[in-house]
């Protein structure tokens, strides 16, 4: 226990990193699966098959590839996200082995994240869609004002998973470059051979409290819309 | 009545050659030395030692990924590098032929739950000895000594420890490298493999990679123009053999063998086409830690 | 016709008599299925058409390329004389020229009653919220639902949610309504209460096209009466002549069949 208790500030610091990675892949996934998603339902046959096929690929490749991807073989093409160490954040900053996890995550999981929420919205019958139409609605303003607010309580369920999902994936980062919290666990383990048992428990701990939180906001969410209603 | 009769293949870049030659996919620079077993090896009745004696083979889990020190290429039969020698030289005093040993892959992360799962017989896989280890499972030794460097592209300006501060460092996730890393002010980044570190050192995603010099002096050899090992040592790493506390025998055991080795020479050869391919001479042997009664 | 009706139907009813929507040469395929043949129709402002025809006979299908819900293959659609615009922001200004009442109703099931009229002038005719809400009630009173506009469309019956669905089409003031079916979803007690205003809108000069079995309905209000088959327009003329003296063998037919009891 006192390898992780002795450590509390290096175990916290872990889990903020996976926390931070987390939000930040979440958000963004978040935004491109919704213009992926969009454009998938969209009247525009090639962005629909653009993102039919970037759904189709980042869906089938395992996460791990993915970031070999990112982190191995686009640097050997000079693509670093070096640049990107510029921005600070606070007094931190933005590191580009971040970056490339962040980015790693957002490619992976905005596939994801664009097949929930298209099925959200083939739960919304097509009538709603066409109304809307009828009374000359243009094409996002159907989805922003009738589609999406009625696919947003389907696609609660699906999308807390998804989150949970990217949560836990975040601990791929452990192996590049990233210090989150599976690393911490890893380097507790190292250092602490005799205490592994208890070390794994209390990381496993702290990723149970996170999806928690998600699930635990997942069915707020979907109660406070179901009342709306 | 003991006797080890050891002959150094001198056929052995003949057999790397041949191997290449075959379009083999596995590495050409693992050297290896002949050893026989032990043809009339005794030990007292139920002990650890009979027991492998008795069944003629034995499991060892080695490194694969380092080269020098345990190595297998996609390609290999058995891992090459100076653990996998130091593990013929035990296994035939134990009056095991080389191919009876089981070689197992083991990572930074698995070697304890390997030996108290009792799932390899010895760890010899640039295993430190420290006391956290030594709490859980058994470590004889150390058969080798080497200490943290710092592997950097050959145009760095970083010529030690000093020059990391505020730079980011690569080495393996969780590894003690990465900690000592951490504690001289660098960043540390931590990877699933020493090729991937290295792959961001020639990227140049990373100032350097950290770890013990005998590894990195590994990978230098491999690519001397893009890459160089510099500073002088800031840690000492003590290599030793995991055993499983089931068996405190055969820490005795090892340490005799290993002394043996260091006084007939075997020790030196197996250094010296291994991690001292890369141009080092062999140091002096390491002291042994006593066993515990 | 009160007068305060012939005031507000003033504007529709000038002009009356010009072509308003003119089909021209349409075809329309599924697949190797030839689902509009060469349909040519000429629907003048203020006139009531009632297209009538067995299931599948193309009538719904018709009635949708009006406002492009569906694409048609070939030939033209006209409105107002421009032609039908194929994507974007042109076409979501002519389907604002053009209401539309479904077989379903479709409001829109997370909006009020009130907010399901507002949204269309408030979205796309940029009317300010007060203007709005003032149409919306103006609306739903003259459909009888005034005192419901603060209810989810589940709350009200399948008869009010469509006469809602109507004062949802009229809040854009429409050039044109289109009625797909509209009572065919509704238990019949509820059918009356939905044609009386659509007869109320027919009398007040609203130019509309609709699709439906009501006999009754196209006696009464309709203009023209135009008979579908397979794909194909197989005759129109006035309700009076349609229904006493069908001229095709399939109109006898049809009308045999759902006029018997």
């Amino acid at each position: 226990m006192e390898a992780v208790f002795g450590n509390f500030d290096v175990y916290l610091a872990g889990f903020g990193l996976t926390i931070g990675l987390a939000v930040v892949s979440g958000v963004l996934s978040l935004l491109l699966g919704l213009l992926l998603a969009a454009a998938r339902v969209g009247p525009v046959p090639v962005l629909a098959r653009a993102a039919g096929l970037y759904v189709t690929l980042f869906r089938n490749t395992p996460l791990l590839v993915v970031f070999i991807f990112i982190a191995i073989a686009l640097p050997r093409i000079g693509i670093t996200f070096q640049s990107i160490e510029v921005i600070a954040v606070g007094d931190y900053n933005v590191s580009a082995f971040f970056v490339r996890a962040v980015v790693a995550l957002t490619l992976y999981t905005s596939a994801f994240v664009c097949e929930a929420i298209r099925s959200g919205i083939n739960a919304v019958p097509v009538g709603q869609a066409e109304a809307a139409r009828a009374i000359g609605l243009d094409f996002g303003q159907v989805m922003r004002l009738v589609v999406l607010p009625q696919a947003a309580r389907a696609v609660v369920p699906p999308m807390a998973s998804v989150f949970i999902a990217l949560t836990k994936n975040t601990s791929i980062a452990a192996a590049f470059g990233i210090a989150e919290a599976a690393a911490t666990m890893r380097r507790f383990t190292n250092d602490n051979a005799d205490q592994r048992v208890e070390i794994f428990l209390l990381v496993a701990l702290g990723y149970i409290v996170i999806v928690e939180a998600i699930a635990f906001s997942s069915y707020a969410l979907e109660r406070r819309w179901k009342v709306a209603r | 009545m003991r006797t080890t009769r050891i002959k150094v293949a001198a056929a052995a870049a003949g057999i790397a050659l041949l191997a290449a030659g075959c379009g083999n996919a596995g590495s050409d620079e693992g050297e290896t030395r002949d050893v026989e077993a032990v043809e009339d090896a005794q030990f007292d009745e139920g002990t650890r030692m009979a027991e492998l004696n008795e069944a003629g083979e034995i499991t060892i889990g080695v490194k694969y990924d380092q080269p020098g020190i345990g190595f297998k290429g996609a390609g290999d039969e058995d891992p090459v590098g100076f653990d996998p020698e130091i593990g013929k030289i035990i296994a035939a005093n134990l009056g095991i032929d080389p191919e009876n040993i089981n070689w197992v892959e083991t990572i930074s992360d698995n070697r304890e739950p390997f030996l108290q799962e009792n799932e390899v017989d010895l760890v010899i896989a640039s295993y430190s000895i420290t006391d956290e280890r030594r709490e859980v499972v058994g470590q004889a030794g150390p058969y080798y000594v080497t200490g943290q460097q710092l592997l950097v592209p050959s145009d760095s300006d970083i010529a030690d420890v000093a020059d990391v501060e505020g730079e980011e460092v690569c080495s393996v996730t969780g590894s003690t490298s990465l900690d000592n890393a951490r504690a001289e002010g660098a960043e540390p980044r931590g990877f699933d493999t020493y090729s991937e570190c290295v792959d961001q050192v020639l990227d140049g995603t990373v100032a350097a990679m950290t770890t013990d010099g005998a590894i990195l002096l590994g990978y230098a050899a491999e690519q001397p123009e893009a890459l160089k090992v510099v500073g002088e040592p800031f840690s000492e790493e003590r290599y030793g053999i995991g055993y499983s506390q089931d068996y405190p025998e055969l820490c005795q055991f090892i340490n005799d063998t290993l002394e043996q080795s260091f006084e007939d020479g075997s020790w030196e050869e197996a250094f010296d086409i291994t991690l001292g391919e890369s141009g080092d001479d062999a140091p002096e042997p390491p002291a042994l830690d006593e066993c515990a009664a | 016709m009160t007068a305060e009706a012939a005031h507000e139907s003033g504007q529709i009813q000038a002009g009356r008599g010009e072509p308003l929507v003119v089909l021209d040469g349409v075809d329309k395929w599924y697949g190797s299925l030839h689902v509009l043949q060469d349909i040519n129709l000429t629907i003048t402002r203020g006139e009531v058409v009632v297209v009538i025809g067995p299931s599948g006979s193309g009538k719904s299908t018709l009635c949708r390329t009006i406002n492009r819900l569906e694409t048609i293959g070939q030939g033209s659609i006209t409105l107002d004389g421009q032609p039908l615009p194929a994507e974007g922001k042109a076409l979501a200004n002519l389907r604002a020229e053009v209401g539309m009442v479904f077989q379903s109703f479709n409001l829109f099931a997370h909006k009020t009653i009130l907010e399901n009229v507002t949204l269309g002038p408030i979205r796309v005719r940029k009317q300010s919220k007060d203007d709005a809400e003032k149409l919306a009630m103006s609306l739903l009173e003259r459909v009888g639902i005034a005192h419901q506009a603060q209810k989810y469309p589940a709350q009200l019956s399948g008869g009010q949610q469509q006469r809602v669905a109507i004062a949802r089409a009229l809040a854009m003031e429409p050039k044109v309504m289109l009625f797909d079916e509209p009572t065919s979803a509704l238990d019949p007690e509820m059918i009356k209460e939905v044609l009386d205003v659509m007869v109320d809108l027919a009398q007040r000069g609203m130019t509309m096209v609709v699709v439906t079995h009501e006999m009754g309905f196209a006696r009464t209000a309709a203009d023209r009466v135009v008979f579908m088959a397979d794909g194909a327009i197989a005759e129109e003329n006035t309700p009076e002549e349609f229904f006493t003296n069908p001229r095709t063998e399939r109109a006898q037919d049809f009308l045999g069949k759902i006029l018997k009891h």
